[in-house]
């Protein structure tokens, strides 16, 4: 009797813990290589030919096709550069200068990744296009009512993310990202 | 009491057993993959465009609304694959994908130096066996050696403005990803 509750027991931790954290890997896996900057994240490695399992899992799941090394580079933002979960509620402003690239889009999307209905119809800014400060600089505000300048719009959701995909970029290995600047995404306020 | 931790402690390996093959068998059963979901554009072996992103109808997550992307399922098994396409002066990529979803290539306007993209994806054995017999066109195409069977070609052409629009189409309908070496 106490041979069959061992080995029930051990079968039930083996089955819970098991397929739980291979759940929970893959579900926000991501687990490896990622570079942060302020509050961007980017996986050089995650969707080439290196990629670990997990993010091979992640792929298989999501239906994304990743950046190469030869086409550019995705960031994505979660959370302001507080560290406070971005919001549809919120009002921020993207502010600051990008790393070198021919080309850079910025695009705001749901949390699962998929876009976002508005009045506008426009879900992002590219670099061409964008009012710029003097000093070559720029900000966008991203907020779900009307702004003035440069107004990525947003609907009223809970998390948002954003992200900017820097196209024929130089920056491909680790050492590349030391001392690079990102924009800084501040939260003006809230309602 | 010892025995149960020791039938603990094998409980634990063999949920780290249980944790590698799931990790690994899930892109076996995902039947949502990149791949997969590629075949609602059309047939393989020919390109097919996707239609730009826009919020409540996205053929794919996370594409890029700036971009024009086409698709094209290829498989190697009857020999090399190649992929031609007179493209705008402006930014454009291509990317070969495994069947995984993984981005084993890709290149840019700028690298390929090029608007007439000629690329041809072969696996290693292929190109030993052609090497014996080169063809011509072996000369112009950028030849990419994968050990893949088979794969996907994505084409994201960039898209400045409405007034881009129609040639970026009129570049993407001149790819072409049926012909071989």
């Amino acid at each position: 009797m106490r041979l069959l509750f061992d080995i029930a027991l051990a079968i039930l931790v083996a089955t819970t813990i098991g397929f739980s954290t291979a759940w929970l890997a893959v579900e926000h896996g991501r687990l490896f290589g990622a570079v942060n900057i302020g509050t961007w994240t980017a996986w050089p490695e995650a969707g080439g030919p290196n990629s670990d399992p997990y993010s091979v899992a992640l792929l298989a799941r999501s239906g994304e096709v990743p950046l190469g090394a030869g086409e550019g580079l995705a960031f994505i933002a979660v959370t302001d550069s507080d560290g406070e979960p971005l919001s549809g509620n919120c009002v921020y402003i993207v502010n600051g200068q990008t790393p070198a690239a021919r080309l850079w889009t910025l695009t705001a999307y749901d949390a699962e990744g998929r876009l976002m209905v508005n009045p506008a119809h426009r879900s992002g800014f590219q670099s061409r296009e964008i009012l710029r400060h003097p000093d070559g600089s720029f900000s966008i505000s991203v907020s779900p009512d009307v702004a003035t300048g440069n107004w990525l719009p947003t609907a009223r959701l809970e998390n948002l993310q954003l992200v900017l995909r820097l196209y024929d970029t130089p920056l491909t290995t680790a050492t590349d990202f030391v001392n690079i600047d990102m924009p800084r995404i501040d939260k003006v306020q809230c309602r | 009491m010892k025995r149960t931790i020791l039938f603990l402690i094998g409980g634990l390996l063999l949920a780290g057993i249980i944790h590698i093959a799931v990790v690994f068998m899930v892109p076996y059963y995902a039947d949502r993959d990149a791949w997969a979901q590629m075949r609602q554009f059309g047939p393989d072996d020919q390109f097919h465009i996707l239609p730009l992103p826009q919020a409540g109808s996205e053929p794919l997550r996370s594409l890029d609304p700036w971009m024009l992307h086409a698709v094209c399922r290829f498989s190697l098994q009857d020999g090399a694959v190649r992929i031609t396409a007179a493209l705008p002066d402006d930014f454009w990529s291509i990317a070969i994908f495994d069947r995984r979803g993984r981005n084993m290539y890709s290149l840019n306007d700028r690298s390929a130096e090029r608007t007439r993209l000629d690329l041809a994806v072969i696996t290693p054995v292929q190109m030993a066996q052609l090497r014996q017999d080169p063809p011509p066109s072996l000369e112009t195409a950028i030849v990419i050696e994968l050990p893949i069977d088979e794969g996907f070609a994505l084409l994201r052409v960039f898209v400045a403005d409405e007034t881009k629009f129609q040639a970026a189409i009129r570049a993407v309908e001149s790819a072409d990803c049926g012909g071989t070496l």
